[in-house]
């Protein structure tokens, strides 16, 4: 052991199961990634995740139980931390760092803000405007969905800073597309509703909540799968009665 | 054309996503792959369901296959990968039939989003059942005893 005491081995790999489930990891991965890296050091630790929630214990060298419960309230999908930590957790086997050095390094992979909020809102908009003409849409659907999709973006990125419910914005974001789409063929009655609003819906579906909800139910992790799944519905659904709200107002009424 | 398209429609979510610079192009191919699969089956087939299903295989394994070879997790790939194959018509067509009040075709519509979610899962789930399989034979064989 290289002077790492046991609740600073714990510190670390708590940080690091923290920086992956807020990152979008799955369950087994953050499990794994915890055990490893107390391994490093030569603790043993007992590890159990929820989406939820962190617990480890470990058994100090007196022969004491040490746990901590960390509470994790914010999920974020940011594949370039869960990479990193992959990374961190890989290079920690060769050559265990000190305590120090491992926050640092940490702190750092915490600290990385990924791309551009500007480089962002341009792919927000490029997004929609790619599917707008996968589903063969014109070129001037293909604009329309451009901007509402940069519009959707704004509004949608505005309420996760609030942070208020966390639904919420998935059906105001639905919501904006229905209205601006309904805006848009009454402006131009020649354009196609549906494409504009799947194209410019599409970034918001439950990609990641599926596939780790398939990859937990596949390690076992039967408690965290169903998080997910329901997650996944939650947001379809939010986004599914945004748009159908302002579809059945803006059909009738405008 | 359609193909660059899907390239372009995947490597979007994976910068929202926050996927690493060196890794784009490579997730890039991974929505490309998927939606090759899920056009051409979609074409032979006309089933929904099955093409979405062989196209999240082929991301799946896609992915499990780059990902051991770039040494990164599995999911930064599969994730914007499967984003072209999301039935998103289908569910557009079940919100209007409700919105309209037209239920039974909402039904039906729903019906059809959904298996077509849950083959996109399943696919996703035995690329990665197949991996695994092979990870634990090969770590089985270098001792014997």
């Amino acid at each position: 052991m290289n002077g790492m005491k046991t609740n600073q081995v714990i510190e670390v790999a708590l940080k690091a199961g923290e920086i992956l489930l807020t990152g979008g990891a799955e369950i087994y991965r953050v499990e794994d990634t915890v055990t490893r890296i107390c391994k490093c050091y030569n603790v043993e630790a007992e590890c159990f995740v929820l989406p939820t929630g962190i617990f480890i214990t470990v058994i100090d060298n007196d022969g004491n139980p040490v746990s901590i419960v960390r509470r994790i309230r914010k999920r974020t999908v940011n594949l370039e931390q869960v990479e990193k930590i992959n990374s961190f957790s890989r290079s920690l086997q060769g050559s265990p760092l000190s305590y120090r050095e491992a926050m640092m390094k940490l702190n750092n992979i915490i600290g990385l803000k990924g791309y551009s909020y500007a480089l962002k809102f341009f792919v927000a908009g490029i997004n929609p405007f790619a599917y707008a003409l996968l589903y063969r849409g014109t070129a001037g659907e293909a604009c329309v969905s451009f901007l509402i999709g940069i519009v959707i973006y704004a509004i949608k990125e505005k309420i996760t800073r609030t942070g208020v419910f966390e639904f919420f914005e998935y059906f105001i974001s639905g919501l904006t597309a229905g209205f601006l789409s309904i805006l848009t063929i009454k402006l131009f009655p020649f354009m196609d509703l549906y494409r504009i609003i799947i194209a410019s819906i599409i970034i918001l579906l439950p990609g990641l909540a599926i596939t780790n909800a398939m990859k937990d139910a596949l390690y076992g992790d039967i408690v965290s799968s169903m998080f997910r799944i329901t997650e996944a519905f939650f947001v379809a659904a939010a986004v599914g009665v945004g748009v159908a709200i302002a579809l059945s107002v803006g059909l009738r009424w405008i | 054309m359609e193909i660059v398209l899907a390239f372009i429609g995947s490597i979007c979510p994976g910068i929202i996503y926050n996927v690493e610079k060196r890794n784009l192009i490579w997730v890039g191919f991974c929505g490309m792959l998927g939606w090759i699969t899920y056009r051409t089956f979609n074409e032979v087939t006309k089933s929904l369901v099955l093409a979405s299903f062989l196209g999240a295989v082929v991301v799946g394994i896609y992915s499990e296959s780059v990902a051991r070879l770039l040494k990164a997790p599995a999911t930064i790939f599969s994730v914007p990968g499967i984003i072209p194959l999301v039935p998103g018509i289908a569910a557009y067509n079940t919100i209007q039939h409700i919105a309209e009040n037209e239920l039974y075709e909402a039904a039906s519509k729903g019906i059809e989003t959904m298996s077509g979610a849950g083959a996109i899962a399943f696919g996703i789930l035995l690329a990665s059942a197949v991996f695994r399989l092979f990870k634990k034979l090969k770590k089985r064989k270098p001792n014997p005893n």
